[in-house]
């Protein structure tokens, strides 16, 4: 099969991003209380900085076994596409989560139907949006690149 | 509207253009040998600036690399 250089680069940043927020967001979920605290913000920090630095080294390891190749017409069209569609998860995943907040805030002392935010929560929550768009832009990315812009 | 689809000759005018390659074709038009292989496929419409580009590189009017074809024009050519 031949993958392009601009392939390689979205599957290994697809891939960095699966296994690091997966591993993180698998965590959040296992915390038994919702807060933040030094454990948590901890694996937050991680998260981040590993994201970082693997895409750093992947990068750089890409860069001198293939040649890296200019952006042409089609790949800027493709990233628009990509953008289009991750901006749209991005404003649902928005909306949803400022939902979340004002019902919280509606129903805050009917005890039975008591919504919890905490900032912790609500930090994950824009975090998961903002690592479903980027999900969203490299499955477009890789969805044009391999069946093509009729 | 009739949707159509646009073919194009880049495969076969780059045989008989002295066999040029994918990757000599993509550097005299300013694209990827990535795009080249795309537009060959059919999976990729380049913009109207690389189209004139191919068409120049091999001498032909436009025409002769892309055509456009849509469910009318088949039936009509077959008839």
């Amino acid at each position: 099969m031949n993958v392009s250089y601009q392939e390689k680069s979205i599957l290994g940043s697809l891939l960095a991003v699966v296994v690091v927020y997966g591993y993180y967001f698998a965590s959040v979920l296992h915390d038994a209380r919702p807060e933040f605290d030094g454990g948590s913000l901890g694996r937050l920090v991680f998260a981040v900085i590993a994201i970082v630095v693997i895409e750093i080294v992947y990068h750089i390891v890409l860069a001198l076994e293939s040649k890296p190749e200019p952006k042409d017409e089609r790949d800027v069209l493709i990233d628009c596409k990509a953008y289009r569609n991750a901006y749209f998860l991005l404003a649902t995943g928005a909306f949803l989560v400022m939902g979340w907040v004002i019902m919280a805030g509606l129903v805050r002392d009917a005890a039975p139907t008591r919504i919890i935010v905490t900032p912790f929560l609500m930090v994950n929550a824009v975090l998961l949006v903002m690592v479903l768009a980027e999900l969203m832009k490299f499955l477009t990315q890789l969805f044009y690149y391999r069946l093509g812009l009729r | 509207m009739t949707k159509g689809r646009i073919r194009n000759n880049v495969r076969k005018l780059r045989f008989l253009g002295s066999e040029m390659t994918q990757q000599q074709l993509a550097e005299k038009i300013g694209v990827t040998r990535q795009t080249v292989i795309a537009i060959e496929q059919d999976k990729y419409s380049p913009s109207l600036e690389v189209a004139f580009r191919i068409a120049r590189v091999f001498g032909v009017p436009l025409e002769e690399v892309f055509q456009y074809e849509t469910a009318e024009s088949e039936s009509g050519s077959a008839a």
